[in-house]
């Protein structure tokens, strides 16, 4: 919204922009990241969606009017341009501890210890790149901060990683900046969180759990990985609790996941990427942002055929609201992601099915009935205005025909546009039969997978990393 | 006790500072552009301005959200980069829009 405002002010015309109370900070700080402190808000007392007709309209008549009045009326005052430390400037030499209270108390670190970020340190992670520190993958909203080779390796060094991670780090950084992901929404109210997924060999060169305990922390690559996407958001894009990242409750990072390669090799099923382009063996990393997930537990099947009903059952019922993404507010956005646990996916594909035959069962079963997915999108919420029925969007020809086939509000329909947009990835504890689904957040975090760019001679500069 | 020289971990600023557009003399006979995100009641919330700014400046008139689309979702970046020209073709004075919430 206020990325609209700019685009106004940008063509000369003066704008209010209309801000809720408890959006205000971020308001604040959203504005100087788009070059402008001095944006005018109008504030909106409260929240509008627990007001009564009433109650909004007094609000707006009596706080917000004067204020929309104002901003396009009266000067704005003078913005300020405050200057920032060059990249290997010393900004404080101090023990352990003051270098963490320092970063603590100025918004650089999450709360637990940071690896000080010395130049040395950040040098040593220079190493496994080909790429100069000032390269930059583009600039990362709401601070509009480049993210480039250095501020990597100095949160790479924070986080706790090891020097040879430094290439999938650039590659997450390199997915962040891609306008697709939309990382620009990072800071959203449902407070989802980004999964990242590594596959190709480097997984294993580097040492990512990819099998029981796959999403839990304690393996060094997929929680400090993990740590440095969450403290990349915070210090480059800008993203600070009580400011830009308005998650109403939000979690801790995710930490980083990996395919299990070896079992995908065994079964000839293609690893996530592949959904990106990529081929087996193929370095990449993948990421994309999901509001929660549950365990599907013990799968019970010797064929695929038994178990697509409770897999199926399991996508169904992790989402909600945010089937907006798939018709509403952004429509065929929506990607659950499954994870199968290797026995799982074997059992599976030892029936030979593919990896796009089990997505095809799966949409053709992952349905809910019409009134509770029209519920999500105007009646429960107020997400998508208007109350439209699912045949209206179909209608509008902002849907496929699939969701009107008829007129019955118990029909079942499928929770995504496109068998394809189901992702399915192969990990977890390799003899046990649980699986786990993923929501997505939709276009407010898209699936982005990057090429991980591994330096000259890697091979020989992994096995010195590794004796030290 | 050992001691480290830290570095800074935020990125470079890309956004130079901008100046903002000039304000008005007054609202009176200037055509204002409504801009939402079709979120949060700004299908309540700006008819209510409408009124009211009516009622205020004698010659105001206005250009419904309608004209532009919504600036959040799937068509924000398309919106986004057609609004100077089409403030220009609609010949647009200012802009109230929301809703952040």
């Amino acid at each position: 919204m206020l990325r609209a405002s700019a685009a106004a002010e940008l063509a000369g015309v003066p704008t209010a922009s209309l801000v809720c109370e408890g959006f205000l900070g971020q308001a604040a700080t959203t504005a100087v990241g788009l070059g402008m402190p001095n944006l005018a808000v109008a504030p909106v007392p409260g929240h509008v969606d627990t007001q009564a007709y009433e109650v909004l309209e007094r609000n707006v008549v009596e706080v917000t009017l004067p204020a929309v009045i104002d901003n396009l009326v009266s000067p704005r005052p003078e913005a300020v341009e405050v200057a920032d430390p060059e990249r290997t400037e010393i900004v404080f030499t101090g023990t352990f501890e003051e270098v963490n209270r320092l970063y603590y108390e100025n918004g650089w670190s999450d709360g637990l210890p940071i690896v000080p970020p010395t130049v040395e340190a950040v040098e040593e992670f220079l190493a496994f790149t080909d790429l100069d520190a000032d390269h930059s993958f583009g600039p990362l909203l709401p601070d509009n901060r480049a993210a480039t080779v250095w501020s990597v390796a100095v949160n790479g060094v924070m986080a706790g990683c090891r020097p040879e991670y430094l290439p999938v780090l650039l590659a997450i950084a390199e997915a962040l900046a891609d306008p697709a992901y939309g990382v620009e929404h990072s800071g959203n109210t449902p407070g989802a969180d980004t999964l990242i997924t590594v596959n190709g060999p480097i997984a294993a060169q580097l040492g990512f759990n990819c099998e029981q305990g796959v999403l839990r922390d304690g393996f060094q690559a997929n929680t400090s990985v993990g740590r440095f996407l969450r403290l990349y958001l915070r210090n480059v894009a800008g993203f600070l609790p009580w400011q830009t990242d308005k998650a109403t409750y939000g979690n801790t990072w995710r930490v980083a996941m990996a395919e299990n390669e070896a079992a995908l090799a065994k079964m000839g099923w293609e690893p996530q990427s592949a959904d990106f382009g990529f081929a087996p063996g193929d370095n990449a990393v993948t990421i994309s942002r999901y509001t929660g997930g549950g365990v599907v537990t013990s799968v019970f099947g010797s064929t695929p055929e038994e178990m697509v009903d409770y897999l199926a059952d399991g996508l169904a019922k992790i989402g909600g609201w945010e089937y907006v993404f798939t018709i509403g507010v952004a429509g065929g956005t929506y990607r659950p992601l499954l994870l199968l646990s290797p026995v799982l996916a074997e059992t599976i594909a030892k029936a030979g099915w593919s990896r796009a035959d089990l997505k095809q069962a799966l949409w053709e079963k992952a349905r809910i009935p019409a009134w509770r997915f029209e519920h999500y999108l105007g009646h429960w919420t107020n997400l998508v205005p208007g109350r439209r029925s699912l045949e209206d969007f179909v209608n509008m020809r902002r849907a496929p025909r699939v969701y009107a086939e008829s007129a019955d509000p118990d029909r079942l329909v499928p929770v995504c546009t496109e068998p394809e947009h189901i992702s399915i990835a192969v990990t977890g504890d390799p003899l046990r039969t649980n699986a786990y689904v993923f929501a997505h957040n939709g276009m407010l975090g898209f699936p982005v997978a990057k090429k991980v760019r591994l330096p000259e001679g890697w091979e020989a500069k992994l096995s010195a990393a590794r004796s030290r | 006790m050992a001691e480290y020289s830290v570095v800074w971990p935020r990125g470079p600023k890309t956004a130079k500072l901008v100046e903002l557009a000039p304000r008005l003399d007054s609202l009176e006979g200037r055509k204002v552009a409504f801009l939402w995100d079709y979120l949060f009641r700004g299908d309540e919330i700006f008819p209510i301005l409408e009124r009211e700014l009516a009622a205020r400046y004698p010659g105001i008139t206005f250009v419904p959200y309608s004209e532009f689309g919504t600036t959040h979702g799937e068509g924000e970046h398309e919106v986004l980069a057609d609004l100077a020209h089409r403030f220009t073709e609609l010949e647009v004075d200012a802009v109230v829009s929301g809703m952040g919430c």
